[in-house]
């Protein structure tokens, strides 16, 4: 079924990974993932089905016990968290990850909290400001009065800050009004066009994440059971049946 | 009307003490989740140590903060490590049964040590200034250390908002899922917190040494005060323990002054009610804090 919409070298390669809570029950039994420079790839399918669990394995928060995860022509399988980020890979996590009693702007400082020159963490500030005039208005506004679409912008955004070759997005529309996904939706598109950000995301609202998708995965029973183009997952019969509430 | 006043004069500035000795206690709780119930024994360690500085090299016990400070930076970063990385992620009783036997050792270690006859320190800072006219009086030593406690609270505000390490505590307490994610080492942190925390509460006790006598049970009622400033101000907000402190110093001297045959034995009890009645009425504290406190 695979129908790559382009030729280049992965930069993400996920190889039959087995990875678990549990030394003695692994949630994921051989999944196969890769994510190409530019593409905005999504993951879905039902709960339970280890969608989570791959970016957790990816970034360091579960071992991997089988497999391998090959990313920019490095072996990174079982990264630690802070290596995963200087290797230029960053997290949206599904929870909310912004520190409430902090401003927008220190929010975004902590983004980089691993890099020491303060110039660069200011110049990446600009830079944020400058992809999202939102967060500029309100750099000063401490987070936790923010709306839940607010702040998952400022997540984006502090994602952003290392200017991260792939990113990965759990859920993005989790917890979110229709309306405000929609344009967080829109807004992820935005960023693939403009500045050529790599994505891989799970959703749960797999219409909309395969609307804006280059490619998309279909994880049951943690393995892959479909693969294939946003539109071919979106008009497969199947696929449409079991996740797409379709006919 | 001058009793009044000079009771709300003593109120405000035992008030500005107790900030200074919950900050090491809500921090703590609200970064690492753990209920420190050896809180007041650490105190007493340095009130200890005060006193031996004082008796042995004749220190004015100000000065013996700088001993005080690093030497229990050290033993709360030593403590983290071997013992308290253990409970933490555990249920809140873990952390207070370790805790409370911790504060029993510690106690009864002091008492073989020192014996439990009662300590008292010497300072040249005695007597006190008169306000113009009135009765009213401010005692020396009381001002002194309410003018440490609001310094070294503006240090430790300088540290939390500027810093970097600062700023990772911060980050720690507000939304540890995320501080691991942008690349901050939670172990790490931890340690550095208790060891802070532990040698603020060093200096707690460098500064109550002057006003009240140094046993080795001293401890136990200390805590019992942390637990209900913290009560009022929310988990490691230093406004917040400021004005939680001020409460409870005012409520003990307003009670000692004006409700007669109590004296100060009533500041326990007094305690014991701010506690119950802000549970009751406002579980998330008055003043909010690093983040609000919560039972997990």
């Amino acid at each position: 079924m695979t129908m790559d919409s382009n030729n280049g070298r992965p930069l993400l390669e996920i190889q039959d990974v087995y990875s678990g809570y549990r030394t003695d029950f692994d949630i994921l039994k051989g999944v196969n993932i890769h994510v190409k420079p530019g593409e905005i790839v999504c993951v879905i399918g039902p709960n339970g089905a280890g969608k989570s669990t791959v970016f957790k394995a990816l970034y360091g928060f579960i071992t991997v016990r089988q497999g391998r995860v090959l990313f920019d022509d490095r072996d990174i399988t079982n990264i630690r968290p802070q290596d995963a980020l200087k290797s230029g890979i960053t997290i949206v996590p599904q929870l909310r990850s912004v520190f409430p009693q902090m401003t927008v702007k220190e929010n975004l400082e902590m983004g980089m909290y691993l890099e020491r020159d303060k110039k660069r963490i200011n110049r990446q500030i600009d830079y944020i400001f400058d992809l999202f005039p939102r967060l500029a208005e309100r750099a000063k506004q401490k987070v936790g009065t923010m709306s839940g679409g607010e702040q998952r912008m400022l997540e984006i955004g502090r994602a952003l800050m290392w200017e991260p070759k792939l990113v990965l997005m759990d859920e993005p529309s989790a917890g979110l009004a229709p309306l405000i996904t929609k344009s967080i939706f829109r807004g992820i598109k935005q960023l693939n066009q403009q500045i050529g950000l790599t994505v891989l995301m799970i959703e749960q609202n797999a219409r909309q994440g395969l609307e804006i998708s280059d490619r998309g995965y279909v994880l049951e029973l943690g393995r892959n059971s479909y693969e294939g183009t946003g539109q071919e997952l979106l008009h497969n019969s199947e696929v449409r049946r079991a996740f797409l509430g379709g006919h | 009307m001058e009793q009044l006043t000079q009771a709300t004069i003593n109120g405000v500035m035992l008030g500005g003490y107790y900030a200074v000795m919950v900050l090491g206690f809500s921090i703590i709780w609200g970064v690492m989740g753990v209920i420190n119930l050896a809180h007041g024994e650490f105190i007493m360690i340095g009130a200890y140590l005060t006193w031996i500085m004082n008796k042995q090299f004749g220190w004015e016990p100000l000065t013996a903060i700088i001993v005080v400070v690093p030497v229990m930076f050290v033993l709360g970063y030593i403590l983290q490590r071997i013992l308290i990385n253990r409970i933490i992620d555990r249920p809140y009783l873990i952390s207070l049964l370790v805790t409370f036997s911790l504060a029993i050792i510690i106690a009864n270690a002091t008492k073989l040590i020192f014996t439990a006859t009662p300590r008292t320190v010497n300072t040249v800072y005695s007597g006190f200034w008169r306000i113009g006219e009135t009765s009213i009086t401010v005692p020396k030593t009381r001002a002194i250390v309410l003018i440490a406690a609001l310094i070294i609270m503006g240090l430790l505000w300088l540290f939390l908002q500027r810093t970097r390490l600062g700023k990772s505590i911060r980050a720690a307490a507000q939304n540890r899922e995320a501080a691991r994610i942008v690349g901050i080492e939670i172990a790490a942190v931890y340690a550095l917190t208790f060891a802070i925390c532990i040698a603020l509460t060093g200096a707690a006790g460098v500064l109550i040494s002057p006003t009240t006598p140094i046993y080795p049970f001293m401890g136990g009622p200390l805590t019992l005060k942390a637990f209900a400033i913290t009560a009022m101000s929310g988990l490691g907000s230093i406004p917040g323990a400021l004005a939680g402190g001020v409460v409870l110093g005012l409520v003990e001297t307003l009670i000692a002054t004006f409700v007669p045959g109590v004296g100060t034995n009533l500041g326990i009890v007094s305690s014991f009610v701010i506690l119950v009645v802000v549970l009751v009425v406002r579980p998330q504290g008055l003043f909010g804090g690093l983040k609000a406190a919560e039972a997990h």
